[in-house]
């Protein structure tokens, strides 16, 4: 492994460090703010049986459009700089690309996939709701669509991305 | 989130001294459409991007010359260098409220904001620097 490799590979874990760190702090926060209750058995169980329960779902929207932003953005920052060592030299360039072609790499990739997807189509939803004034009930189905898109299509595209690892 | 507008400075308080001064809700509001405008953006310029380098190209085939060859258009230099203004503009705006609602420290609040804006400017500068050396050859 040359130097620029393990430097991003360093980088690499920063980032996912500070997405670990930054959900746990939302996360947390969701608990000492006291708005409602944690994602638990007896909460979905609550949900699945009354509509009205369902409002619980709209803040936990929330928290993971906030945790997926964060990653997508610190993941930003590292590839800027990563595709910044091609104004450097084309040489240190394709050794850091090398690593995105690895399976670990590729399966991150997916995980960034189902990131900014969620963050696309949730954020698309909040345009609607606000430019459209559409009704909760109707913003509700919204989300659990932008959710059923999401992992239909990350699971889609993950398919392709990990296909040249898997054989 | 805070209301917009909800701590400028009109209701007299024993903290109100100690905190920095909020956003005014006119500046509020434009904050709120450029997120909005830039989201918008985003969401054809992110997911092309991501389609074209993971979807339809293997990323294993995205080298060097797979750039150059990319970057010979304009097209795509101006697509690269506006994702790059419009995911910075809009993940620095997001980032700031989420630091606003996390650091109850007036100082420490300031602090990780000017970090923010230092990290957003170093990247807006890195991706410049990088496209217009491709421009100027």
């Amino acid at each position: 492994m040359t130097l620029v490799q393990a430097l991003f590979v360093v980088a690499l874990i920063a980032v996912l460090l500070a997405v670990i760190g930054f959900a746990t702090v939302v996360v947390a926060g969701a608990a000492r703010g006291g708005a409602g209750s944690f994602v638990t058995p007896a909460l979905l169980g609550r949900m699945v049986r009354s509509p009205a329960e369902r409002a619980e779902v709209d803040r936990w929207a929330f928290y993971a459009h906030r945790i997926s932003g964060f990653a997508v953005f610190a993941f930003l920052a590292l590839h800027v700089c990563d595709v910044g060592l091609y104004g450097l030299s084309h040489r240190l360039y394709d050794q850091v690309h090398q690593l995105y072609g690895t399976a670990p790499l590729r399966l991150f990739e997916c995980g960034l996939l189902f990131g900014i997807l969620f963050h696309t189509l949730n954020g698309l939803r909040i345009l609607a709701i606000d430019l459209a004034d559409l009704r909760v009930v109707t913003a509700r189905r919204l989300l659990a669509g932008a959710f059923a898109l999401t992992v239909v299509l990350a699971l889609l595209g993950s398919v392709v991305i990990l296909r040249p690892v898997l054989g | 989130m805070r209301v917009p507008g909800a701590l400028d400075g009109r209701v007299a308080d024993a903290g109100a001294a100690a905190r920095p001064r909020a956003l005014g809700t006119r500046r509020r509001a434009l904050v709120w459409v450029m997120v909005r405008l830039t989201g918008l953006l985003l969401s054809v310029l992110v997911l092309g991007h991501f389609a074209l380098t993971h979807i339809l190209t293997d990323v294993a085939n995205t080298g060097s010359s797979f750039v150059a060859r990319r970057w010979g258009s304009g097209v795509w230099l101006a697509w690269d260098w506006l994702m790059l203004a419009a995911a910075l503009a809009h993940g620095t705006a997001g980032i700031w409220v989420a630091i606003e609602d996390y650091t109850p420290s007036p100082a420490a609040r300031r602090r990780r904001q000017w970090a923010l804006l230092a990290l957003a400017a170093v990247l807006f500068v890195l991706g410049s620097v990088t496209i217009a050396r491709v421009i100027l050859g």
